[in-house]
């Protein structure tokens, strides 16, 4: 049981697209992180600010257009309606699974104590205000002080 | 007055059975009672005639009277108002065939929302608007069939583009009602009376819990958790049936390369208290209710819980998960309970 002390771990997750299927990766790494003690924070930027956007986190699509893994000719995935059939078809197979949703996971992560952050400028682009965001991101920060956070941190791009 | 001196005369003989005791005084009785009766009688044989006077005098007076009801009722007929009495008992007749007493109960209830909905569409204003475009309805004829290429020319037009934001706002509502009547009419899923059912056994899951006993509570989550079935994970968790080997032993006892407990069966409490310690977690009651749920759990399923695991089973909030094992909960509520370490990415 001699356990050696390592360097205190830490993760900042950049989340920069707004898919269903490009949320739930920067979501599942950080609460990972924390369910295995290490300290964890996450930089919503550009698209990625839909993720923590009250009127858009629950009805996050799944782009299948120039995805090849989708199995599915882009001139098919392109036709209108797809995104939010493949996001329904992705919806159902989590809740099949007890996945939590993206407003759950986020819910989670906040009382895990992983650190959610808003990136300022994106927030500029997009006219959003800190009221259009969900309760559970603590900041409006800019890169400058995302790289003072993520000092000693592995960052991770999603 | 015969048939009263006939009965008088029979209640004479009945008085010496009576005794032989005063007859003479019963008879004056009698006789002072009859004298009352020819008064009343008399009294009612005037009034008799007087009523048989009056109906002689009325009679033709109610012959005319009823020539003139028949007049004015074939009159009516005439005018239809009989025929349209009838038809409208008919469509009473019709009302109550095809609602019940609830549907008029629910429209009692539904009567302000009516009146207010009819004052709204009644403001001059609302009327005004509609008119304007009634008078458009009505020209409807002289209108010029246009294209998508028309459509785009047209909402060049300011009035046009005002109109289309009007329409749009009331697509927007009206979608809004339905999907609120949507909600309210959905059939609840199997996840969703999952989650009732755990909710009502726990109760309010944001309740503060740390160092507060809750035998009961913990006891019928732990039940439920295990009606729940074997848990679903994001990764397919391996049953291990043997112990791991063990890598490194202390004191006797075999743990694996990863810290916990080599053999589960190996378990005790005072075993567990010494790991804790080890850990940095002193075991207070609230936190051994979790490692019991912890270990139960793990011999109902051969699984390790995972965080999201132990909160839908304890009832506890990820928070106070995160407060009472601050470092890695899942993982560390595993080591404490000597069972393997928890699988899953949730």
């Amino acid at each position: 049981m001699a356990t050696i002390a390592k360097p205190k771990r830490k993760i900042a997750l950049i989340c920069s697209h707004g898919g269903l299927d490009e949320a739930y990766p920067a979501l599942i790494l950080a609460n990972a992180a924390r369910q295995s003690g290490i300290d964890a924070f996450i930089f919503f930027t550009f698209w990625g600010l839909d993720v923590v956007t009250e009127s858009k986190v629950d009805h996050l699509h799944v782009n299948l257009a120039g995805n090849p893994s989708s199995g599915m000719p882009t001139i098919v995935a392109g036709l209108p309606g797809m995104e939010s059939l493949a996001a329904r078809m992705m919806k159902k197979q989590m809740e099949e699974l007890e996945l939590p949703t993206v407003r759950e996971m986020l819910q989670i992560l906040e009382e895990s104590g992983a650190e959610l952050y808003a990136c300022e400028l994106a927030m500029n682009m997009f006219k959003r205000k800190k009221e259009d965001l969900l309760p559970q991101v603590k900041d409006v920060i800019t890169a400058g002080d995302f790289y003072e956070l993520s000092e000693g941190a592995q960052v991770i791009f999603t | 007055m015969e048939t009263t001196q006939t009965s008088a005369q029979k209640t004479e003989p009945r008085a010496p059975t009576n005794g032989s005791t005063l007859p003479n005084d019963a008879a004056a009785l009698m006789a002072k009672r009859m004298e009352v009766m020819e008064e009343q009688l008399a009294y009612l044989v005037k009034r008799q005639r007087a009523q048989e006077e009056l109906f002689a005098d009325l009679t033709p007076i109610g012959k005319d009277l009823l020539n003139v009801v028949t007049e004015r009722f074939s009159e009516l007929e005439k005018e239809g108002a009989i025929s349209f009495a009838q038809e409208l008992l008919a469509v009473t007749r019709k009302v109550v065939q095809h609602y019940g007493p609830e549907d008029v109960r629910q429209f009692g209830n539904a009567v302000v929302t009516i009146l207010d909905t009819v004052r709204a569409l009644t403001q001059p204003e609302v009327l005004a608007i509609a008119g304007q475009a009634s008078t458009v309805l009505q020209n409807a004829d002289q209108a010029e069939p246009i294209g998508i290429m028309g459509m785009v020319r047209a909402s060049r037009n300011e009035d046009v583009q005002k109109g289309m934001a009007v329409m749009m706002e009331l697509l927007k509502h009206v979608g809004h009602a339905a999907k609120a009547m949507a909600e309210q009419r959905r059939e609840p899923t199997g996840a969703d009376k999952r989650k009732a059912d755990l909710a009502k056994r726990l109760g309010p899951k944001k309740k503060k819990v740390l160092g507060v006993e809750r035998p009961q509570v913990i006891e019928d989550a732990r039940q439920e958790a295990r009606d729940l079935g074997p848990p679903v994970l994001c990764a397919d968790p391996a049953v291990k049936e043997e112990p791991e080997a063990a890598a490194t032993m202390l004191d006797g006892v075999g743990f694996t390369a990863d810290g916990h407990l080599a053999n589960p069966k190996a378990w005790t409490r005072d075993l567990a208290l010494n790991i804790a310690h080890a850990q940095g977690v002193e075991l207070d009651d609230a936190r051994w209710k979790v490692v019991e749920f912890a270990r139960a759990d793990f011999e109902e399923h051969g699984v390790s819980p995972n965080v999201r695991r132990l909160t839908l089973g304890t009832g506890l909030a990820t928070r106070d998960l995160y407060t009472m094992f601050p470092k890695a909960p899942a993982r560390t509520i595993a080591k404490i309970a000597g069972i393997p370490k928890p699988a899953g990415c949730i």
